[in-house]
């Protein structure tokens, strides 16, 4: 568990980060995303896909729950932070982003409309139906992008 | 299925990226079960993904990791009890009520079966044990029976007032014996037979007397008894004693041809 904690800890606030903004909200989400994983792991299957994998959507439902629990609606509102679920501008997003550094350089290989649906959905947390409304861009169109992204992102990363 | 349509689809970045509904995910691991391919692919998105967000992390304050594993620490003997005492339990009280009717049923059928099968069982055996009992009653009664004969058979042969008299095989049939109890003054005569052949269904063996030389019927009987046989009575005078072979029912004068056994009155 510690191993789990100390490997993926950083990339998992990274994801509740961009979907929950306060810093100390996140965390204690992220610590409600570790204890789920410890109360869950007899459940994670791996022929179902990585561990990361299971992980993240663990990281990334809680972090989505909070935004639809009263408590978080109220907060929000006293606080008058961001309105949308995802958005938050660039300016805060690096602020609290320390690790990020190589990332940047990864994406800006991307073609502008690949980068574009990575950032939506990795650094600010958009589901790809939520671009497709969003951006007024037809739902397939969304998908292909972050596919070929994906598949580019493999080449870059070095993955094969 | 079409693979490389199914992956162009970009449905598997989706299920990646953990936006699927429950219906279209049951279906996509259903596929990947099924083609070592879209599993392979999915595995490769999986790991661009996992790479991507590992430089996209963000390391929090040291505290957090503290608290977690307190929280962790505290949770663990606990867990297991808080789980038990969750509001939804009431489906798995009733579950655990079916569980436990049935196992109930099940126990006391098997119960009501097994002291039902005990019970005919012992009945049976009352049963046996009734019939032997009565065998043995029976038993006892004929043993008694034959006690009682034998003691009356020995009033006879020790009373000094009955004349024993030893009846010889003739050469018709040399090996047979047999005796006759004759009391003078009571006229009584009993027969007892040592060994003496069975006969056929027609015939019967028949005892005289010779009083004054004339043979003087005392009774048929069959050649398979035991102790002593009641004949009829025989007047005073009687010298000899000799058993025939007579049809059955017997004859009023022997058919001395087929004598048997004969023997003298020895007065004493």
């Amino acid at each position: 568990m510690e191993y789990l904690y100390d490997h993926y800890s950083a990339a998992l606030l990274g994801v509740v980060s961009r979907i929950i903004k306060k810093e100390e909200l996140a965390e204690e989400i992220l610590q409600d995303v570790f204890l789920k994983i410890w109360d869950r792991i007899d459940s994670y299957d791996a022929s179902k896909g990585k561990l990361f994998t299971w992980m993240l959507n663990i990281a990334r439902n809680q972090a989505i729950d909070k935004t639809r629990s009263k408590e978080f609606t109220k907060s929000k509102k006293t606080d008058d932070i961001e309105n949308l679920v995802g958005k938050v501008d660039r300016k805060d997003y690096t602020e609290l982003h320390v690790e990020g550094i190589g990332l940047q350089e990864v994406l800006k290989q991307l073609p502008d409309e690949q980068r574009f649906v990575i950032d939506q959905h990795y650094l600010k947390g958009y589901t790809q139906a939520e671009m497709s409304e969003e951006f007024n861009l037809p739902l397939g169109t969304v998908k292909t992008r972050m596919r070929l992204a994906m598949k580019e992102l493999r080449t870059l990363l070095k993955i094969e | 299925m079409n693979v490389e349509a199914y992956i162009s689809s970009g449905i598997l970045e989706a299920y990646a990226l953990g936006e699927l509904t429950e219906q279209e995910r049951v279906e996509v691991e259903k596929n990947l079960a099924q083609y070592p391919v879209l599993k392979q692919e999915l595995a490769l998105i999986e790991e661009a993904q996992e790479r991507l967000l590992m430089k996209a992390g963000i390391q929090p304050r040291a505290s957090v990791k503290a608290n977690l594993f307190a929280a962790i620490d505290a949770t663990k003997p606990a867990a297991k009890v808080v789980d038990l005492k969750k509001p939804d339990s009431s489906l798995s009280f009733w579950r655990m009520a079916a569980a436990a009717s049935i196992a109930l049923a099940l126990i006391t059928s098997y119960l009501a079966f097994n002291y039902w099968n005990k019970w005919k069982n012992t009945e049976n055996s009352l049963t046996e044990l009734i019939a032997q009992n009565q065998r043995i009653a029976q038993d006892y009664n004929t043993v008694n029976e034959r006690l009682d004969n034998i003691e009356k058979d020995l009033k006879i042969t020790n009373n000094p007032a009955f004349n024993r008299v030893v009846m010889k095989g003739t050469p018709n049939a040399p090996n047979s014996l047999a005796s006759v109890y004759w009391n003078e003054s009571t006229k009584e005569v009993y027969l007892s037979i040592q060994d003496m052949k069975q006969l056929t269904q027609e015939n019967q063996y028949q005892l005289w007397a010779i009083i004054d030389g004339k043979p003087v019927d005392a009774g048929v009987f069959d050649g398979n008894f035991s102790g002593l046989l009641k004949m009829k009575d025989i007047q005073r005078g009687a010298a000899t004693f000799a058993v025939t072979v007579e049809p059955r029912g017997g004859k009023t004068s022997p058919t001395l041809e087929t004598m048997q056994v004969v023997g003298n009155v020895v007065k004493g």
